[in-house]
């Protein structure tokens, strides 16, 4: 029996009730879960984090922009293959002529067509029963990369090129498939109706807490709420690129070997904004209105 | 069972058919579904596919389970209010408290939405934070069992709710039936569809588990967030371009990019690859994304009518701007066009419309404005004006925020739909701006 326990998040990861329904849900139904949210709202810790917590294998396929099937479920060395059955009759001929060395295909043999399938993630997940695969990005994907993965999310098995191997998978077995995007682009209706859809929702100050609290346990309390208090000031500006956990989380990092004092001085004075402020005409609007008020930026 | 939910769902715009209740059917003989707020975290997970889906999907969820119409305009917490489910809630709510507590109208809108969003994790979590503190208070273990009499106002208290994990399914789904076609029924049926058996509509009395109590924090956790978090106000398409349903107007207005993707023949790939075979050529196809996506928005900033869409206007297409690369130029006007747009806000450094015109064909004009003003204000010249951006760009619409019952009553706005085909600025008017933008011939209508 797959495993489809009700997982609420580890120590260093604050998963959110909704989502972890979402997530039990989608591993009870044997479907996958597509979350979808601002970047940097932790979509892809997720998985990372289950399977550590869970200890199951992970299996990880970033898509990018020249992603296809073949990198994903499996291909067929051709350039192996074809070396290999040179050697063959390399080998032959020099039999022939009584020479002794003998060049290697390294425990392959041509005859069996299997030995050059180089599986990619989703066979591997789907041949480990109880594994854990993440699809990262699948917006980054050509537009029919979506479209071609319909098959093996509903029948359970993928079909191996050349030699004909099937790698199928009970619903029992099913591994917990999370894909992750970030909306760039639209999805396909149809591959949407094959997931369970959660949308993460930027966290509030209080939850942010947590989550840093998960993070960095030894950053100062007061500490975490001027920065929180300055955060989220800029989340209001509707800056062209609004800063995410991912970077507030960067923010206390660098600020964090200082003392309490030190650290709120430095983060009152938007010391390494940089890690917050990622364009730079958004780095001028701040700054502009630093000019104007200082003050604003200190405490609210 | 449940055979109107597709069609009642799709009526609020969302894609449900059959599949949807197959996967309904197969999440219950899972045993995901033993609660009502089990059934609308389910449904959210098969029927949302976006989050502009939520708020048509809140109000059709509790439209058909609930019965209560979320009216246009209307918020949650107000609909609630005047729906006689709750009405008929708060009765039996009552009587079973005898009364004796006064409890606000806030505090009974909290503790129907707890009963109906409680869902079966809620329950496990109750009942597991109980065990732990029964152990850990093994001395006091009479004490917390003579609370459960009392009522403690700070404390909400989820009612009989049942775990239901042990009914089989086909009861389950018969229970549903029931009370769904009792909830139809407005004089008959009476006391039970959501009453003394809790909200739960899968509740019988008998079988629930009393009394179980959660502290402040715990019970209380989805009503108030779920009231103040504005995906829970339902977003309503046809409502006019605000904060709230800028995301749903970013989904309608990004249509202009996908139908614009063709694909075509690439000849010197052809060409280079069908060399590379030795001289057997096979048509390769590329296809060709449509990166110069190319907008301009005319806004009019002149005048406290159009102040309040101003900046959710910009908003919109600066959102856009930053999801898709494409030029964006945006112009400003008062009231109508005469010789001269403006490049800035305050209207000082002006761009004639000759200059205007000068720009490619290939670029899709938005003009987004109330088109009220005095009759004599739209002059020749601002016809002529109109008329030459018109015939110029081919792919232009006009986005008024002045609610569509106006229209016909104002002399102007009938005038300037006669030159530039006129939308309401809903997300479902520019949805339909854009599909007309992309159909082949655009004839002003």
């Amino acid at each position: 029996m797959a495993e489809n326990s009700y997982w609420t998040g580890s120590e260093k990861y604050l998963c959110d009730p909704q989502l972890a329904q979402a997530f039990h849900m989608a591993r009870t139904l044997g479907m996958p879960l597509l979350i979808e949210g601002e970047p940097g709202t932790g979509k892809t810790e997720l998985p990372i984090h289950y399977a550590e917590n869970q200890n199951l294998d992970l299996f990880v396929y970033p898509v990018g922009s020249k992603s296809n099937v073949e990198q994903f479920v499996a291909r067929f060395d051709h350039v192996k293959y074809l070396r290999d059955s040179q050697i063959e009759i390399l080998n032959a001929q020099r039999a022939e002529k009584g020479l002794e060395s003998r060049l290697s295909t390294g425990g392959r043999n041509p005859e069996l067509l299997g030995d050059y399938v180089a599986k990619g993630p989703a066979a591997q997940s789907y041949a480990s029963p109880n594994s854990v695969l993440l699809i990262d990005e699948i917006d980054k994907a050509p537009r029919e990369f979506p479209n071609d993965l319909l098959y093996a999310l509903s029948h359970r098995k993928f079909i191996m090129p050349e030699s004909g191997e099937e790698v199928a998978v009970s619903e029992q077995d099913m591994p917990a498939i999370v894909i992750t995007s970030n909306r760039e682009q639209e999805l396909p209706t149809a591959f949407k109706g094959r997931c369970i859809y959660h949308y993460i929702h930027f966290p509030d100050k209080e939850v942010m807490a947590q989550i840093i609290e998960k993070h960095h346990p030894d950053v100062n309390d007061g500490v975490v709420k001027v920065a929180l208090d300055i955060f989220y000031h800029l989340r209001r500006l509707g800056l062209e690129r609004a800063p995410t956990t991912r970077e507030i989380l960067n923010w206390l990092k660098y600020v964090k070997d200082h003392k309490p004092d030190e650290a709120i001085r430095r983060i009152e004075g938007l010391e390494g904004i940089g890690a917050l402020i990622k364009t730079q005409a958004d780095m001028e609007r701040v700054s502009r209105m630093l000019g104007t008020d200082p003050g604003q930026f200190s405490m609210n | 069972m449940l055979s109107g939910l597709p069609e009642y769902f799709r009526n609020h715009g969302l894609k449900t058919d059959v599949r949807t209740l197959l996967l309904l059917r197969r999440a219950m003989e899972r045993g995901l579904v033993t609660t009502l707020g089990d059934l609308y975290n389910v449904l959210k997970g098969i029927v949302v596919k976006e989050p502009e889906d939520m708020g048509p999907f809140t109000k059709a969820y509790y439209g058909y389970f609930l019965n209560i119409e979320v009216k246009y305009g209307q918020s949650l917490e107000d609909a609630i209010l005047r729906s006689q489910t709750f009405q008929k809630w708060k009765d039996s709510k009552l009587q079973e408290d005898d009364a004796e507590t006064s409890v606000s109208l806030d505090d009974l809108v909290n503790q129907f939405l707890d009963e109906v969003h409680l869902t079966s994790y809620d329950i496990k979590e109750v009942i597991s934070g109980r065990e732990l503190f029964d152990k850990n208070d093994a001395d006091q273990a009479d004490e917390p069992s003579e609370q459960d009499g009392e009522t403690e106002s700070v404390e909400r208290q989820l009612e009989k709710m049942a775990d239901y994990s042990d009914i089989s399914l086909q009861e389950l789904l018969e229970r549903l039936e029931k009370i769904k076609k009792q909830q139809k029924d407005k004089h008959g049926g009476g006391s039970h569809w959501v009453g003394t058996g809790g909200i739960s509509p899968f509740g019988h009395g008998g079988a629930a588990k009393n009394g179980i109590r959660v502290g402040g924090a715990g019970g209380g956790k989805m009503a108030r967030k779920v009231m103040g978090d504005k995906n829970f106000f339902p977003i309503d398409r046809d409502a006019l371009l605000n904060d709230n349903n800028v995301d749903a107007a970013l989904a309608s207005i990004k249509g202009v990019i996908e139908e614009s993707a063709i694909e075509k023949l690439d000849v010197p790939l052809t060409i280079k690859t069908g060399l590379k075979r030795g001289g057997l050529f096979i048509p390769e196809l590329s296809s060709e994304k449509n990166e110069e996506l190319k907008v301009i928005v005319l806004i009019d900033n002149g005048g406290y009518s159009m102040s309040p869409y101003i900046r959710t206007v910009q908003n919109l297409f600066r959102k856009m701007k930053t999801r898709f690369a494409h030029d964006l130029e945006t112009f400003y006007f008062h009231n109508t066009i005469y010789d001269n747009v403006y490049k800035d806000e305050r209207r000082t450094q002006r761009l004639p419309v000759e200059n205007l015109v000068d720009y490619d064909k290939n670029y899709r004009v938005f003009f987004i404005g109330d088109a009220a003003m005095a009759p004599y204000e739209l002059s020749g010249q601002s016809v002529e004006s109109l008329q030459s951006i018109t015939k110029k760009f081919k792919k232009c619409v006009w986005l008024n925020p002045e609610p569509l019952r106006y229209w016909p009553g104002t002399y102007t706005i009938q005038a300037i739909k006669q030159i530039v085909p006129m939308y309401p600025l809903t997300p479902h008017g520019i949805e339909r701006a854009v599909r007309k933008m992309n159909s082949r011939i655009s004839t002003s209508n």
